[in-house]
């Protein structure tokens, strides 16, 4: 192959990318030192940007790497994926447009300022703005694995020697130049760069699915070469059961309570737009879930897989498509896939920074003027980024799927203090507090007490917790949520029947 | 308990509609919803379909009815909520 060429056709698509992205701050312009203008696109996206902006969060390295990349490994119980991306839109129909609504009416930059006006409470607060930060952390660290997947790969065909040392400074520099961007256009930058993902990742994704099929000899031919998987193969095993549902349904509850995704409803300009444009994302998952059935195709091409011998599984969505398409469409594809990492890490970022300005710093600082929060936030949008990078050059994860899973565990504790704040008013702070201390602790433990206890693994390589049969195999964020619930809504209960008057909302929501 | 200064603010975020439109609103969004949570609705090997077992083309399909199911709760929704576009 001519691996030139497929530099090439990177490259220019990569300046392409660059050059959008900049321009973006153009783009229905607004006040950038302004937070709701730089972090929020001014709030003035409407329906279809709003579908692409929303749907980038959906179609990351988690899609397009770790996704295929387990169910390729480890079986059937990884396609989880697909009911939790059909799943999380219908939980988001219900919750998100009420979450809208009273963020327009009290001016809420995050989901965390409702979180501080109903239980008024700073401190609580700044746990719950800690947490989403913490829980974005190994959702951009798997951004950046999936870009170096493809780093590896390219670099890796071109070059002879020192192919981990060339990735690592490529990164560097996409990340620089990311930062570089997101500075100056914000969530603008990430939205036009988007679109440009999406129609790349779209074409990609179809051409792949239709003719790589026609060339191994169809699905059935890989199937029958699939060999036993431990989780399941033509089907889900039914040991798995119990973990294939918790992990899609939990997921499905963790995806709105990422700051990232709040930020992304936050920018839509209405809440007809919204429901609309997330009604229609599921279509959006019809993608993912031929991403994941890559994991199933990829059995059926010893060409592919000899690649991924040499590479790693994490670099399966690649090997494939190098396998099989001429030189500039590996470009196109892999420019694809590698900005399919570096526009959610640009949106999670923004997300961690805002967060870390509005609800952590700012509470203990009254005196910051409006510019100086939009400006403390671009510089700790670049922070993040880095803090994300280090992570992956320190901690080696065996599966990347494992680390987002992991933050799933983090950011579902704090589904009492923001899904169930909307609706109820009779939660009280304290025991929304210990239900979530209560569900770190379990999630946590139970853990580590799988992974180096129950399986006994070098490193964490697992997200269930073996009961033994029939609940058999459970995601650990289930059982961490149970708990929290239950002294979360069992402590509201006790107060509220000890002390009726303590649990009296603030009349006055905290208006700016 | 509750202050009527909240009562009226909480009031503000209810979606008006008759009953039928509620009851249709609340079968559009759950019956999706809980296909994909009945695992064993669809985990079999057969029928198969460009050689795919039944587990992964039924949910791969399913996306597409739950976006149908979906689309069609956001415009009941959306009518019922009336006001500017």
């Amino acid at each position: 192959m001519n691996n030139i060429e497929v530099l090439t056709v990177f490259l220019s698509l990569f300046i392409l990318f660059i050059a959008l992205g900049f321009w973006a701050s153009r783009f229905r312009k607004g006040d950038m030192s302004d937070i709701g203008e730089w972090a929020l696109a001014g709030r003035r996206l409407g329906g279809y940007l709003a579908w692409f902006l929303v749907g980038a969060d959906l179609y990351t390295a988690y899609t397009f790497i770790a996704i295929p990349e387990s169910v390729y490994v480890k079986g059937a119980v990884y396609f989880f994926a697909v009911p939790y991306v059909g799943m999380t839109f219908g939980v988001a129909m219900i919750t998100m447009p009420r979450l809208w609504k009273m963020s327009k009416k009290h001016n809420y930059v995050t989901a965390v300022d409702m979180v501080k006006d109903k239980f008024n409470s700073r401190s609580l607060a700044l746990i719950i703005a800690l947490t989403g930060i913490t829980a974005e952390l190994p959702y951009i660290a798997l951004q950046i694995y999936g870009m170096q997947a493809v780093l590896t790969v390219m670099i890796g065909q071109l070059v002879t020697s020192d192919v981990a040392t060339i990735t690592e400074i490529s990164l560097i520099i996409a990340f620089i130049i990311l930062a570089a961007f997101t500075f100056t256009s914000g969530l603008r930058g990430a939205v036009v760069t988007a679109v440009m993902k999406d129609v790349i990742i779209f074409t990609t994704v179809i051409v792949v699915i239709v003719l790589v099929p026609i060339y191994i000899g169809g699905f059935g031919h890989a199937l029958a070469s699939m060999p036993k998987l431990p989780t399941g193969d033509g089907t889900l095993a039914p040991l798995f059961l119990n973990g294939f549902i918790s992990l899609s349904i939990m997921s499905a509850l963790a995806l709105y309570l990422y700051p990232h995704a709040i930020n992304g409803v936050f920018s839509t300009n209405s809440t007809k737009r919204l429901r609309m444009s997330t009604a229609l994302l599921p279509l959006y998952g019809v993608g993912l879930a031929l991403l994941a059935l890559f994991g199933v195709l990829i059995y059926g091409s010893t060409k592919a897989l000899a690649l991924v011998h040499v590479y790693g599984a994490v670099t399966l969505v690649p090997s494939l498509i190098y396998a099989y398409f001429p030189p500039w469409f590996v470009g196109f594809a892999f420019l694809g896939i590698f900005i399919g990492g570096l526009v959610p890490a640009s949106i999670m970022a923004i997300s961690q920074a805002n967060l870390l300005t509005r609800n952590v710093i700012k509470p203990y600082w009254t005196k910051m003027t409006a510019k100086t929060e939009a400006r403390m936030a671009k510089y700790f949008s670049i922070v993040f980024k880095f803090i994300a990078l280090g992570f992956i050059f320190l901690i080696k994860a065996a599966y990347s799927l494992q680390l987002q899973l992991v933050g799933g565990i983090i950011i579902l504790q704090t589904l009492p203090a923001i899904f169930l704040a909307l609706y109820t008013q009779k939660l009280e702070k304290w025991s929304v507090g210990l239900g979530w201390a209560a569900g770190m602790i379990t999630g946590l433990t139970l853990l580590l007490y799988s992974n180096f206890v129950q399986f006994k693994y070098p490193s964490i390589e697992t997200v269930f917790f073996k009961f033994s049969t029939p609940l058999s195999f459970l995601y650990v964020g289930l059982i961490a949520l149970v708990v929290n619930l239950i002294v979360a809504v069992g402590g509201s209960l006790i107060v509220n029947a000890a002390k009726p008057q303590m649990i009296e909302a603030p009349s006055s929501a905290g208006k700016k | 308990m509750t202050t009527s200064e909240v009562k009226v603010d909480e009031l503000s975020l209810e979606v008006k509609g008759t009953s039928g439109q509620k009851i249709a609103v609340a079968v559009l969004l759950l019956v999706p919803i809980l296909v994909f949570a009945i695992t064993p609705l669809y985990n079999f090997s057969g029928p198969k379909l460009f050689g795919l077992t039944f587990f992964y083309w039924f949910e791969t399909l399913w996306l597409f009815v739950t976006a149908a199911f979906f689309a069609g709760a956001a415009v009941l929704l959306n009518r019922m909520e009336g006001g500017r576009k």
